[in-house]
């Protein structure tokens, strides 16, 4: 055995396909406690730091080569002895850095768990007592649809997952996170419709929900309609939440919720933009063009009257306030659309007011009003 | 307080200002069903019991849309466990109490470490898999999964910071795919089928050793490490007893075809094949262990006598999860694998 000196083998890759590696693979020996010799780099001592011992630490010298793309479907970690001859286990549709990193997911994976919070437990359910009916109905409504989007969220994330290849296994585990999160963001929107006796809602209109179920070309893709158009909307809808809560619960509900959706977008955006600054040019103009159509089914969903009445009687306190909390409403959605523009010029999508579809951009002209909450 | 007249009137007053409002009537008299149904017509991702829509496009299409094909007990109680008992690889694990170890122990816990690595990729991708396609009027168990692919990354991560952590790096890769008859835990298509053969054949067998992981730990982050992922491993475990206790009950039609999924994972679990038990034969990492339970390399047969004890109490707590889910009337009638009945035996 020689372990007390680093190795590593000549023909390993530093940069670029990791298939390279699996065919190059040295021929592995047989004899018993032959791999006992079987490293690719040997001698790393990663240190805790001040957050504790992080993913980010441990990419140091070969582990920290993240491949431009891999055709590796061992389910080989990234940095293991390559054995050659092992037969593939799956086939990882997505294989390519561009289709699915972004720097921050290692560091976003982290907080997710110092940042986790047990809604069962910590939320103060005894606090929610018993609102005047319409409040009480209209919160079930909300709830409902927040539900709903959570678990959506989840069946979006879990249709793509397990496609992503392990070379990229801080984006994995940063999405097995935030599918946690929104298990647990279901759970509680649901225990907190049913509370006080109450019962669930209609469910939503469905036409964004469904683009996202449908959607096939690619989690770029995908990760733009979730993280860009939904996320916006569901962070605002958190906030609005929060601020016109009636009780210390709510509050505490929404206002961890908005820590972890405030996660998922920063992976999110930060992917969009990777994808839109690697992929070769006109990328971003495809993705802006192929938010024409879907436009207007986002348009369908800010039309159907459902959520956006309960929101208003939530905020005006009951249904003989609505028209005020209407304009509330209307504000929201005109910050929405402006939200959803910036998000979208950020990460490089060719979306502006002038390509915006005109059934959208008439949100942005409606009047502010002056939020009320307290 | 409004009096149901003076609620009528304004009600009106706001329809005739153009609000609809007629989901609050829907909301009014909906009352929230007890229990699951046994057959799911959800196809529009919908939270279970709330009102549906007629307008709504389908785009569900779940594979798994009836009760028995998916659902166990008690899976608020576990996923409430879930949610409680998460940890911090990096900041629960006591990485500062790890010193350098010899080069052979070293070598074998950093081999051990790219196993659980690995393997923990597949109880995180398999799982995955299923809980997009099961309707979410089952949402319990959708719950119970993800978490497990929470856990599961956790795993992935805490072992990689073993490997990394004290003069080593990960080390040879494992073969998961060679040798395995009839079908594997990545390629089943059906939920029972992938539940048997994780839950309750593959985990198992990781929960002993993680149960005993003192004894091959060296320091207290790894006793740490050991303890923690048990804990959570128990859990995956769990889903799996309860599950197949359900299907016994309320599925008995298909108790023969569960059978057949524990032959095959009795007979992986006998041979080493699949390569999902590290304690198991002509496994690298079952020479690993016994470098870690011996104490040395040049003790390594004493720790293939500590090895075959752990394959002993493998098979001891695998009949125990089969007489807990109502499966072990195989280990009477001669069905169960004789190798491990004999180890069975031998650990009685």
């Amino acid at each position: 055995m020689a372990l007390d000196e680093e190795q590593k083998p000549a023909d390993s890759t530093e940069e670029g396909d990791q298939s390279q590696e699996s065919e190059t693979a040295p021929a592995v020996s047989s004899e018993p406690l032959a791999w006992m010799n079987d490293t690719l780099q040997w001698g790393v001592r990663v240190q805790p730091g001040r957050k504790g011992l992080t993913m980010r630490d441990l990419n140091v010298g070969i582990y920290g080569e993240v491949p431009e793309s891999s055709s590796d479907m061992s389910r080989r970690p990234r940095g293991a002895f390559p054995v050659s001859g092992i037969p593939r286990t799956d086939l990882y549709a997505l294989s390519a850095r561009v289709d699915l990193w972004a720097d921050n997911a290692v560091d976003l994976y982290e907080e997710a768990i110092q940042r986790r919070w047990m809604g069962h437990l910590e939320i103060g359910w005894d606090e929610i007592t018993p609102q005047p009916y319409e409040f009480e109905l209209a919160m079930r409504q909300f709830c409902t649809e927040l539900a709903q989007q959570a678990s959506i969220e989840t069946d979006v994330i879990g249709q793509w997952l397990h496609k992503m290849n392990y070379a990229y296994h801080e984006v994995k585990t940063f999405l097995a996170s935030e599918i946690f999160d929104t298990g647990r963001h279901y759970t509680t929107f649901r225990n907190r419709a049913l509370h006080n006796e109450g019962s669930l809602g209609l469910e939503s209109a469905g036409q964004f929900n469904r683009r996202m179920m449908e959607t096939r070309p690619g989690w770029t893709e995908v990760g733009m309609f979730l993280y860009l158009v939904r996320g916006p909307l569901t962070l605002l809808l958190y906030r609005y939440g929060e601020a016109y809560a009636r009780n210390r619960a709510d509050k505490f509900l929404f206002r961890k919720c908005i820590e972890d959706k405030a996660r998922h977008m920063a992976y999110g955006m930060a992917h969009v933009k990777y994808a839109v600054d690697n992929q070769p040019p006109g990328f971003g103009q495809g993705l802006g063009n192929l938010m024409r159509g879907v436009e207007r089914d986002l348009v369908q969903d800010l039309r159907d009257p459902v959520l956006w009445e309960a929101l208003a009687i939530i905020i005006g306190g009951s249904v003989a306030n609505i028209a005020q909390g209407m304009a509330v409403v209307d504000d929201l959605k005109r910050q929405y659309i402006e939200d959803y523009l910036k998000r979208m010029q950020w990460a490089g999508v060719n979306k502006t007011e002038a390509n915006l579809s005109p059934d959208l951009a008439a949100f942005l002209r409606r009047e502010e009003t002056a939020p009320t909450g307290d | 307080m409004a009096t149901v007249e003076s609620r009528t009137e304004y009600w009106e007053r706001a329809k005739e200002q153009g609000f609809d409002l007629s989901w609050l009537s829907q909301l009014q008299e909906h009352v929230a069903g007890e229990g699951v149904e046994e057959r799911s017509a959800n196809d529009t991702g919908r939270v279970q019991g709330s009102i549906p829509r007629g307008n709504v496009a389908r785009f569900g299409a779940y594979t798994f849309r009836t009760k028995s094909e998916v659902w166990a007990y008690n899976l608020t109680k576990l996923y409430e466990e879930f949610i409680t008992r998460q940890w911090s690889s990096a900041t629960d694990i006591p990485w500062d109490t790890i010193q350098p170890l010899s080069d052979d122990i070293e070598a074998s816990q950093c081999q051990l470490a790219t196993f659980f690595t690995q393997v923990e990729f597949v109880a995180s991708d398999v799982p995955g898999r299923f809980i997009s396609t099961m309707s979410p009027d089952y949402q319990e168990v959708r719950l119970a999964l993800l978490a497990q692919v929470m856990d599961e990354s956790r795993h992935l991560d805490v072992f990689r910071k073993r490997a990394l952590a004290n003069g080593g790096g990960l080390m040879r890769m494992i073969d998961s795919v060679s040798d395995v008859v009839g079908g594997s835990t990545d390629n089943a298509r059906e939920f029972t089928e992938f539940s048997s053969r994780l839950h309750i054949t593959g985990e198992g067998n990781v929960l002993t050793l993680f149960r005993l992981g003192e004894m091959m730990a060296y320091n207290e982050a790894e006793k740490a490490i050991y303890r923690r992922c048990a804990q959570d491993e128990a859990r995956h475990v769990a889903i799996g007893v309860l599950h197949l206790r359900y299907m016994n009950e309320f599925a008995p039609e298909r108790r023969e075809e569960i059978h057949c999924y524990l032959d095959e994972g009795e007979s992986r679990q006998a041979t080493g094949a699949g390569g999902e038990n590290p304690a198991g034969q002509s496994q690298l990492t079952s020479q690993a262990l016994a470098v870690l339970l011996g104490g040395g390399k040049d003790k390594m047969d004493e720790g293939q006598n500590i090895l075959r004890a752990i394959r002993q109490r493998q098979t001891k707590e695998y009949f125990q999860r089969l007489k807990s889910a109502g499966f072990d009337d195989r280990i009477h009638n001669g069905r169960v694998n004789p190798a491990l009945l004999e180890q069975y035996k031998a650990a009685a």
